[in-house]
């Protein structure tokens, strides 16, 4: 998965209104597959690709932020725990950090 | 802890899904295309199991290329977890997604995990849509995400030390900026914890 997609596609906006590339995740189809069955069959499965909007949030992301999540005891039961803890929520109030880190 | 989690990843055999939610896309984040999505995901990296392989040829015979009911995405999802280790399915956004399909996205999701014991689900979205989720999840783990100082502090400095106009900045203005913005917007990283954690997930994969 994470060398499915074509990097070129990925330029997000860094102040550079002339870059030309930046791209909506929802619009753009540059996914590079494993083989031609895949360029067959995965667009069959969904339209949707994910997979360039996360390439997108990873780069305009900024390391050590959220961190402290990850040592959270809830965390760390959700990750290792039963069954009945299978689901994590992380639950706030958007901030304009959303739409700017994303 | 970032070390020990890649450390987890080398040793077991991770797969991580990722669904974003957005307004401006409503109309095609249906149930069937999200559930999609994730298979796609899980099968994109791996050759083409037989039963997708079948699936997809029997489509084809109708007009346009009958697509897979919701029914049998979530039968297939079962069938491509079993053959991986474990799998993460990460949706971001909830509260964008279309709030009448919200119900039937859940439920598919607690098929899932019911039939695939081990799968983890990471979500997030602004609180009003808790309740629905503890609906489907009853043993959900909710963790309020509030603005962390810290967070916005380093971003801050990273992108003043970036400044493109650095002959324009001082030491008097530098601190006045980090001191505003810390006072004024203090929400901002609310949504970058969670968008944090769906990359550390992310590089689970790298690692496999």
């Amino acid at each position: 998965m994470a060398h499915t997609t074509n990097a070129h596609s990925f330029k997000f906006g860094d102040g550079n209104a002339n870059c030309g590339i930046i791209t909506d995740s929802f619009n753009t189809h540059t996914t590079v597959y494993k083989s031609d069955e895949h360029a067959k069959i995965m667009p069959w499965l969904s339209p949707l690709e994910p997979s360039n909007r996360h390439q997108g949030v990873r780069t305009s992301r900024f390391k050590g932020v959220g961190d402290w999540l990850l040592e959270t005891s809830e965390f760390r039961e959700w990750r290792d725990g039963a069954a009945d803890k299978a689901v994590l929520f992380c639950s706030g109030n958007p901030g304009v950090g959303k739409t700017y880190l994303r | 802890m970032i070390d020990s989690l890649c450390d987890q990843a080398r040793k077991e055999d991770i797969t991580v899904a990722c669904l974003y939610c957005d307004f401006l896309a409503q109309q095609e984040q249906t149930v069937t295309s999200m559930m999609g999505a994730i298979l796609k995901q899980l099968v994109g990296g791996v050759d083409i199991p037989i039963y997708l392989r079948e699936a997809f040829q029997e489509g084809k015979k109708e007009i346009g290329g009958r697509r897979l009911s919701l029914e049998d995405l979530v039968g297939m999802l079962r069938r491509a977890i079993a053959s991986l280790g474990k799998v993460f399915i990460c949706i971001d956004a909830l509260d964008e997604y279309l709030p009448k399909d919200l119900p039937e996205l859940l439920e598919s999701l607690r098929d899932i995990v019911r039939q695939s014991p081990g799968t983890r689900v990471f979500l997030t979205g602004r609180p009003h849509v808790g309740g629905t989720i503890q609906k489907y999840f009853t043993g959900a783990v909710v963790i309020p995400i509030s603005p962390n100082t810290d967070d916005i502090r380093s971003y801050l400095e990273m992108k003043l030390d970036r400044d493109s106009e650095p002959e324009a900045m001082d030491s008097g203005l530098r601190a006045d900026i980090v001191k505003v913005i810390l006072d004024k917007m203090s929400d901002m990283c609310v949504r970058a914890s969670c968008l944090s954690i769906l990359s550390m997930m992310y590089t689970y994969e790298n690692y496999v």
